[in-house]
């Protein structure tokens, strides 16, 4: 492979120099650490495979606005997340690398009968971004590997596959279809914010010029009906699907089930603390809310019902359409403390339902037990414990990687939820809802914070989710860190300072900050942001 | 999953779901109701099958083909009472509040019948997922016939041939009538799922909430051509013989013995050359056992078939752990299901990091699994449909191979005795025995 072009990849794609965050989704981070574990992965094997699926390559089709960069970002979240190594090539990085960053690609560049230059640089970008995808495959141990391009051709579909079959790697087609207007009218509002040629335009005139814009640019496009193909047509962002199954294997199906539940519309995830218990200490009891509780809950429901008019006001001076809010929807888990924090909004009208999955960790011996108590008497635990905080167990407890499986198939309606959603919920669950969300390691998720003057709120993008703290104004500061109604099990402070082996019990070593009654709400500066810009309206 | 009230009085899970399958006679769609049913009730989720059929045999016993002709008011009569008295019983069962997914199981061929049925479930609250069976390849179709005629109650003691030609008639009856869902365009609203040619191609419609999507997940999974699966333990092992459980030792001398005959007993039990996919755990032991079997078979090794983790208690005997942790081992006889060993696993837990492996043994033809007793009690509860109080107590002897063969009407077994001695692994309720002999039911 050409080196130097690699390098020069290196420094333009994106995915390259991504720095971990965890207020940046890590989707398209790249993993330093081989032997770092998936939150809810099934087992663990030497070559980082699973062992009953072969390679396959994940082919999207679709013309743009298709919504095809947001399945395949959430594809490969959800197969990182039960543990398949998974990787994104969009062709778009290697050919803004190849012609050069803000540099269009000829007029003919997709016709049929393009001329031979541009023939010849479409040849190289595809050689290009394919070396790499068997790179990945035959030397890093990669099992799927997501390739993000438009597809357009019968014939080129079969080539491709008929290409991956030499390799030994299999084929999924996943085709976005979309023939409702209001989807592709949406989906281009979306796409065209980034683009300065739509600047000051109306935004529905300037979505209808983007669709017309990809026809002429892209005039040919044949959606998929190759019977010798294993494909899945996905139509109207999950209306109807149509699954051509020739060799369907373990992950085939499992990706199917998962894009039975996805879709592509827009909408926001909150995440919120239950509030405080009359009996702080028991996993047991199940207490109801104590009167601090109550109160916060009253400041959560006014907090954020503010923050979303707010939201939609600032929409709307940005030129958004003036639409009501969408509805938005509650999950508690059974506890008591999570369902009455909800309280408040649900007098109001919201929709709450309960999640028996959402459960909080369960502590097993070590409930009711203080830290020199857990010390003492597991010490040979603690000390495992500290070695890997997410996947060791006490006795009769669950360790957090227990929890995401368990988790799991809330992971799946999550994605299936279409309303705005807000989870009322225990830390730990938290904890790893948004590990998924967000793509944080293993290694994070144990140490992630929710305290409870804030409300997390997560935008999805095409490319990658955003996260953003909302403040809750005048909390007691006691009632704000990581409450005593964390489960007592021991996590490894972080690096950077001494902390309690407990975050329940709160620390010397660490003074509760006094909190600054009315703070802004913080949004989270997303750095690749100005790296993406362009990966949106992407056309390759 | 079930309908739970907590301290508030709010119901838990309030989603029902009737599944309407749809489809011609011999498409297979007893089979799949029947298998749906199980996986679900494997799962923990109460569910059903209301077959319209036994209604009908309640009233009209063995029918002639031209029963089912549309031209026939008596027929049509009593064919609609079945429907009816099926689809009354069904929702009452929705109201008792025992039932989370019915299954009813009918051809329901006409868009008449599928507006009926959807209306009278929809106005209970219920929400309606039509499943349909289409098949055109003639092959399978006549090999479902056969299937049918000797095992369907219609046919009961009568004269196959005769059976198979008054069977086809009836199916053409039936094709009189019959429209595909959405063959007009016009039940495009219908929340559906349709398989064509046993999965060649599936179309998902408007699918509207997660447990939906996981019986779809399921459904596709799923196929209609014969096989069978085999399962076995591992020869006896080491700890075997100490009436140790859990660790990984190798296999005794009797263990060995049994792995050199297992080619034999298998190949005695496929009946012909042809070569199984071979699944073991990650352990010595079941590795050890499979090895002697032919080089054109493939093996797989999974990490979900290793033996329930018993955290604490690895390596002990009984007598062990009723010494070191009585209450434990009594609270584990009490709810064998539901018991988590001390940092180890339950039978629930083994059975939730099994569901993948059964998902990949509906997909795929003949497998033969060569595991260990609460992985082997928990899939044989899966095929054979064993209560969560029955099934951690199954007798599953050492060195016997089963054969596992699923038919429209429920999985046939079959034993093969390696006639090789070995402990017994059993343990009653209560005992701390080393070895005892398994009570006949398994002593539930």
């Amino acid at each position: 492979m050409d080196t130097l072009l690699t390098a020069e990849i290196a420094a333009n794609a994106p995915r390259y120099r991504r720095k971990s965050s965890t207020f940046i989704d890590g989707i398209h981070d790249v993993s330093q650490d081989a032997n770092n574990m998936a939150p809810a992965q099934l087992y663990s094997t030497m070559s980082g495979r699973l062992f009953h699926s072969g390679r396959i390559a994940i082919v999207m089709v679709g013309l743009p606005a298709r919504g095809k960069t947001h399945i395949c970002v959430s594809m490969a979240r959800y197969l990182q997340w039960l543990g398949v190594k998974t990787r994104i090539f969009h062709l778009g990085d290697y050919r803004r690398a190849t012609v050069g960053e803000g540099v269009e690609v000829p007029q003919d560049y997709f016709y049929p009968n393009a001329s031979p230059a541009s023939v010849m640089l479409r040849q190289k970008i595809l050689k290009r971004c394919r070396e790499d995808i068997y790179g990945w495959l035959n030397h890093e141990n990669g099992q799927v590997a997501i390739y993000d391009a438009v597809n357009p051709t019968a014939s080129g579909r079969l080539a491709l596959a008929k290409e991956f079959a030499k390799h030994d790697v299999q084929t999924l087609f996943i085709e976005s279809f979309v023939d409702d207007d209001e989807i592709l009218k949406e989906n281009a509002r979306n796409v065209k914010i980034s683009s300065p040629d739509f600047h000051g335009m109306d935004p529905d005139e300037a979505a209808q010029r983007y669709l017309q814009r990809i026809q002429t640019k892209i005039p040919v496009f044949e959606t998929m009906e190759e019977k010798g193909l294993n494909y899945v047509k996905m139509k109207n962002a999950g209306e109807q699907f149509f699954y051509n199954n020739v060799s369907f294997n373990y992950l085939s199906h499992r990706i199917v089930f998962y894009l039975t539940n996805l879709h592509i519309k827009a909408r926001t995830t909150f995440f919120v603390r239950a509030g405080t218990a009359t009996e702080e200490d028991s996993y047991k009891a199940d207490a109801p809310l104590s009167e601090e509780g109550r109160a916060y809950a009253e400041k959560v429901a006014e907090t954020l019902l503010k923050h979303r008019e707010e939201e939609r006001q600032a929409a709307i001076a940005n030129g958004a359409p003036d639409h009501p809010l969408r509805p938005l929807s509650i999950w508690t888990s059974t506890r008591l403390r999570t369902i009455q924090t909800a309280e408040p909004l649900q007098k109001l009208g919201y929709k709450v339902r309960q999640r028996s999955q959402m459960s909080q960790i369960n502590p097993g011996v070590c409930e009711k037990l203080s830290e020199r108590a857990i010390r003492s008497l597991y010490p040979e635990e603690v000390e495992k414990h500290e070695l890997d905080p997410y996947h060791h167990r006490y006795p009769r407890a669950e360790s957090y990687h227990d929890l995401a499986v368990r988790l799991e198939p809330i992971i799946l309606e999550l994605e299936r939820e279409q309303n705005d959603l807000l989870i009322i919920a225990h830390e730990s669950v938290l904890r790893v809802l948004y590990a998924y969300l967000m793509h944080c390691s293993t290694r994070d998720i144990p140490k992630l914070k929710f305290p409870r003057d804030e409300i997390i709120e997560i935008i999805p993008a095409a490319y990658q989710n955003e996260a953003k703290r909302v403040h809750i104004p005048g909390l007691d500061p006691k009632f704000i860190p990581s409450s005593p109604e964390d489960i007592r099990i021991p996590v490894p402070g972080s690096p950077s300072g001494p902390s309690s082996p407990i975050p329940g019990l709160g620390s010397p070593g660490e003074p509760c900050e006094l909190v600054v009654l009315s703070r802004p709400p913080e949004k989270v500066i997303n750095k690749a942001k100005e790296m993406v810009a362009d990966k949106v309206a992407d056309e390759d | 999953m079930a309908p739970k009230t907590n301290g508030i009085g709010v119901q838990v899970e309030d989603m029902k779901i009737c599944v309407v399958m749809v489809g011609l006679p011999a498409r297979g769609k007893s089979y799949i109701a029947q298998k749906a049913q199980r996986y679900l009730k494997w799962l923990s989720i109460p569910a059903k099958t209301f077959n319209v059929g036994n209604y009908r045999r309640t009233d009209a016993p063995q029918p002639s083909a031209d029963f089912f002709d549309t031209n026939n008011p008596e027929g049509e009569r009593k064919r609609r009472a079945a429907a009816e008295a099926a689809v009354a019983d069904m929702l009452q069962w929705f109201k008792s509040g025992e039932g989370v997914v019915a299954i009813l199981d009918a051809t329901n061929s006409t868009k008449e019948r599928r507006k009926w049925v959807l209306d009278k479930v929809k106005s209970e609250g219920i929400e309606v997922i039509f499943v349909e069976s289409k098949c055109d390849d003639e092959e399978l179709i006549m090999a479902n016939i056969r299937d049918v005629k000797t095992t369907s109650p219609d046919y009961k003691g009568q004269d196959p041939e005769k059976a198979a030609v008054d069977f086809r008639d009836r199916i053409r009856n039936y094709e009189k009538v019959y429209k595909s869902i959405n063959e007009d365009g016009d039940e495009d609203d219908l929340t559906y799922l349709k398989i064509m040619n046993v999965g060649k191609q599936v179309i998902i419609n408007r699918i509207r909430d997660y447990l939906q999507s996981r019986i779809v997940y399921y459904l596709m999974n799923l196929h209609i051509r014969p096989r069978s699966v085999w399962l076995s333990r591992h020869g006896e092992s080491m700890l075997n013989i100490e009436g140790r459980i859990g660790g990984d030792a190798g296999l005794s001398h009797r263990g060995e013995e049994y792995a050199g005959k297992l080619p034999d007993l298998v190949l005695e039990s496929v009946g012909s050359n042809r070569p199984l996919t071979v699944w073991t755990s990650t352990l010595k032991r079941t590795i050890a056992t499979a090895r002697h079997l032919p080089k054109h078979y493939n093996q797989l090794q999974w990490k979900a078939l290793d033996e329930l983790d018993a955290g604490v208690c690895d390596g002990m005997t009984y007598q062990e752990i009723a010494d070191m942790y009585p209450e434990d081992f009594q609270a584990r006889d009490e709810d064998k299901y539901n018991y988590r060993y001390r940092g180890g696993e339950s039978y629930r837990d083994v059975v939730i990091r099994l569901e993948p492996i059964i998902m990949e043994l509906e997909r795929s033809e003949d497998i033969l699994i060569i595991s260990h007793q609460a992985v082997i009690r928990c899939i044989y509860a899966y095929f054979m449909q064993k209560t969560q109080e029955e099934s951690p107590w199954v007798p599953v002897p050492l060195h016997t191979l089963m054969k596992l063969t699923p038919r429209a009407y429920g999985t046939e077994v079959q034993t093969f005795k390696a006639n090789i001695k070995a402990v017994s692994t059993w343990r009653g309720k209560g005992s701390t025995a080393k070895h005892e002999d398994p009570a006949p039911d398994g002593g539930v």
